[in-house]
């Protein structure tokens, strides 16, 4: 019991509360979240790419060994790594439990493996990218690639309202449970607590969303006064928003080693196939 | 000279209703001016100022006649963003006017949505004016309230508009950062000749920063005057709810034969108005009798921390000890950020204590559940809309006995009429007016019958007549429950409050009498709090102990006559 109330005293909405935020604001000065992020949407389109051009086994640990250090190097909230772990051990016993009802063989069993790890070095991939970028740039990188100003506007506000959200959210649900009861009796498996926690957590969400469409208002209104509007057909803006993206020295040299790395894993994939 | 904002008989009328909210309004505003515009609820002053900007009638296209000129331009010819460079406006609810993650992103938002090249150059020189420059790499979401606010100004500011509009500046924030916003408005129109309109209803600033007022009333500009003669049209003011300063209302109360030129609207005035008083000693109060009465909660080395984003363990409470007893009147006291609002989640059980704990009846802080504990305590939020989780007041109030299976009809009932809800009960919590919002979450809160019913903040961004009304209701609060307030709001203390616990960085400083605790200096001073005018009155007087109130320094004077009467 001691380990329980240890885990819950750790782990708790505040913590997954954190984790996401840090995932979302912190580190900028890790190396990934240094570089211009037009070049790391672009290592990433081709890093997740790859996997589907091969069924070399080891050209693919050999990216998901790189794409896993990378992750490394940025430093990922361990929430997110949860969150990935699950998915794949989920997906592993899936494939497993099919393949052992279907009466297949090893052979059917590795080639859905095959598959899983691409959908893995695809995640993590992402991971690398998108948690070390933080969205200011994520949302420039976007608009110089010609996405819309309304659409890489909202990615970086959506960043901007994910803190305040997700306060609300939370004291709405503890608004729910200060007038609420909890069942008295928890239940096999404590299903009943379960499920009064999961009608609140659905039902918290409509005041939630209520209270912030009312504040969305004055945002609105203060989206005309400071010229956004304005901003969305006018050339300049954009070129001064974007101005602050420049390629140099350590882009290029991120870029130099990629290529050598990458092609090093396809190398050895060609004369060690297993 | 020219009047940088002048309007002549503007009518107008949002679309899809049916009165008109500016019924020809006139006014000239000068060009250096620091005008407060004042007015009762739903007098259309916020109307009437966005009219300056153009919001009013380019953005909402309602029903407008009359001309609006801004700096020798008409308004309905230029666009909202053309205007944006004249007139910057900032919002009561300014938290939503910040739209950037980091406070540099947003404060240069505006010059480079307009291309403007230097864009940084204008951003820094904003944060610079208002001195907060230091905050710039921040996240908007860590920043406090004062300096959310500061943010938003400088936001605007960047686009170095002549005029600056900002609606109820001080609303949501403490005195001692309310007069730190007015100091930093005051430079900005004394140092760089800017226009400064604010929406104000808190005389007491109005007489301290301003230059004029204007009296707005039903869509109407009634006067504008300098600011002294403003304040002192007593009968105008009151009979649309607004107070003139307390040192106005003594002088008022004085009941002598008073020279109208000479009355007193700031300290300042007041010290030499009142000058050669004698003031009565008054009997110190019998002991506190709290101690007789039954403890209803107590709470030992309560110690509460959390990790900050830098994975820091941050102490937010230190080792809390006190108890509370039936029939008492508490408030919790201190800056933003002295840990009030997480002492009162500890007593709800929405944080748990990394340490210590306490009881309240037989359910334990440490152990006990939110659910456990909301038998014998409410908490009602700062904000009301959060208190609306049904989609009707009714439903809102019966929430609490319906998910125990009680019947409290008759409970209900009452609590229905004292809190004048019968009007309002089948509409949605959030579609009602910050006054109504207020009455009914504290109903909401009281609908759980609790032993320890908790408040937070709650007469902040009330209007004076929606504010008089909570007071009238804490009044009589305390034969139900025991009831504990945290605010800002010194008035409050000194005129409601048998009780005030003091915090300043996670520790009870203080815990007395609110006399007490205006009687000691340093007590409040170290905790950043700023006591009401009247108390800040008495204290320059020499007056011991200081007065609360008006009516009680009024009936203290013993002899002589205000100096500046003769």
């Amino acid at each position: 019991m001691e380990f329980v109330e240890r885990f819950k005293k750790s782990f708790n909405i505040e913590w997954v509360k954190l984790e996401l935020l840090k995932t979302a604001y912190g580190k900028k000065e890790t190396y990934m979240g240094q570089l211009d992020p037009r070049v790391i949407m672009i290592w990433y389109l081709i890093v997740s790419l790859l996997p589907w051009f091969t069924f070399n086994f080891v050209i693919l640990i050999g990216l998901a060994i790189y794409t896993s250090v990378l992750a490394l190097i940025t430093r990922v909230s361990p929430l997110i790594i949860f969150l990935l772990a699950i998915g794949v051990i989920g997906e592993l016993g899936y494939i497993f439990l099919v393949v052992f009802f279907m009466g297949g063989d090893f052979e059917a069993y590795a080639s859905l493996i095959t598959l899983t790890l691409k959908i893995i070095i695809m995640s993590i991939a992402s991971i690398a990218a998108f948690a070390s970028m933080d969205p200011e740039k994520l949302s420039d990188a976007l608009l110089s690639f010609g996405v819309p100003a309304q659409f890489s506007f909202a990615v970086s506000y959506g960043y901007r309202m994910l803190p305040i959200l997700m306060d609300e959210y939370q004291q709405i649900i503890q608004s729910f449970r200060l007038r609420g009861k909890a069942p008295e009796k928890a239940g096999f498996l404590k299903w009943k607590l379960v499920y009064y926690y999961v009608v609140i957590v659905i039902k918290a969400f409509y005041p939630m969303m209520l209270n912030t469409a009312k504040r969305t208002r004055t945002t609105v209104e203060a989206l005309e006064v400071r010229g956004f509007s304005y901003s969305l057909h006018s050339e300049e803006a954009k070129k001064q928003k974007l101005s602050h993206l420049k390629i140099k020295g350590k882009e290029y040299q991120f870029i130099a080693s990629s290529c050598v790395i990458l092609t090093i894993i396809h190398v050895a994939g060609h004369l060690y196939y297993i | 000279m020219k009047p940088i904002i002048e309007l002549n008989d503007v009518h107008f009328r949002y679309p899809g209703t049916k009165e008109h909210v500016l019924n020809g309004a006139t006014l000239s505003i000068e060009q250096g001016e620091f005008l407060a515009v004042i007015g009762g609820n739903g007098s259309g002053k916020t109307t009437l100022c966005k009219t300056f900007n153009g919001l009013i009638p380019n953005y909402y296209t309602g029903d407008f006649s009359g001309s609006v000129m801004v700096g020798g331009a008409d308004v309905s010819q230029a666009t909202v963003s053309e205007m944006s460079f004249r007139v910057g406006y900032v919002y009561q609810d300014y938290e939503n006017q910040l739209m950037r993650p980091t406070v540099l992103d947003d404060v240069s938002f505006a010059p480079l949505n307009f291309g403007d090249p230097d864009f940084m150059e204008k951003a820094l020189w904003a944060l610079e004016t208002l001195g907060i420059e230091h905050l710039k790499d921040q996240s908007i979401w860590q920043l406090s309230g004062g300096q959310k606010h500061l943010a938003a100004i400088a936001g605007v500011l960047a686009l170095d508009p002549q005029i600056l509009i900002i609606d109820e500046p001080v609303a949501q924030l403490d005195p001692h950062h309310a007069k730190e916003i007015y100091k930093r408005l005051k430079v900005l129109q004394e140092d760089y000749g800017k226009t400064i309109i604010v929406i104000e209803h808190h005389t007491e600033f109005i007489a301290d920063f301003c230059t004029d007022v204007l009296l707005v009333d039903q869509g109407q500009v009634l006067w504008k005057h300098p600011v002294r003669q403003g304040l002192l049209q007593i009968d105008d003011l009151l009979k649309r709810d607004i107070f003139p300063p307390q040192v106005t209302q003594a002088a008022l109360n004085c009941d002598l034969a008073l020279d109208a030129h000479n009355f007193p609207i700031t300290i300042e005035d007041g010290q030499t108005y009142f000058k050669g008083l004698d003031f009565m000693k008054r009997e110190r109060e019998s002991e506190s009798h709290t101690q007789e009465k039954e403890a209803i909660a107590s709470l030992e080395d309560l110690s509460f921390s959390a990790k900050t984003l830098s994975n820091e363990r941050k102490t937010i409470l230190n080792k809390i000890s006190t108890s509370f007893h039936s029939g008492e009147r508490i408030a919790l006291v201190g800056t933003n950020g002295a840990g009030k609002t997480s002492l009162m989640k500890c007593l709800t059980g929405m944080s748990k204590p990394t340490s210590g704990g306490g009881f309240i009846g037989e359910h334990s802080f440490k152990k006990g559940s939110l659910e456990g504990l909301s038998k014998e305590v409410s908490y009602i939020f700062q904000n009301p809309e959060e208190m609306f989780i049904q989609d009707s007041i009714k439903n809102d109030l019966t929430f609490f006995s319906h998910s125990r299976e009680q019947d409290d009809s008759s409970f209900i009932e009452k609590l229905i009429q004292s809190f004048r809800l019968e009007e309002v009960l089948e509409k949605d919590g959030r579609l009602l007016s910050g006054g109504q919002q207020r009455r009914a979450s504290m109903a909401i809160g009281l609908a759980t019958n609790p032993t320890l019913l908790m408040l937070d903040e709650p007469t902040a961004s009330l209007d004076v007549q929606s504010r008089k009304e909570l007071i009238e209701i804490l009044q009589d609060m305390d034969s139900v429950a025991t009831v504990l307030v945290a605010t800002h709001d010194m008035q409050l203390v000194a005129e409601w409050a048998t009780r005030v616990i003091v915090m300043d960085q996670g520790e009870v400083t203080f815990d007395g009498t609110p006399r007490e605790m205006f009687e000691y200096g340093h007590v409040w001073k170290r905790a950043g709090l700023v006591p009401p005018q009247i108390v800040q009155l008495s204290i320059e007087l020499g007056m011991r102990p200081a007065a609360l109130s008006v009516d009680e320094f009024t009936s203290r004077i013993k002899e002589g006559i205000p100096h500046g009467v003769c």
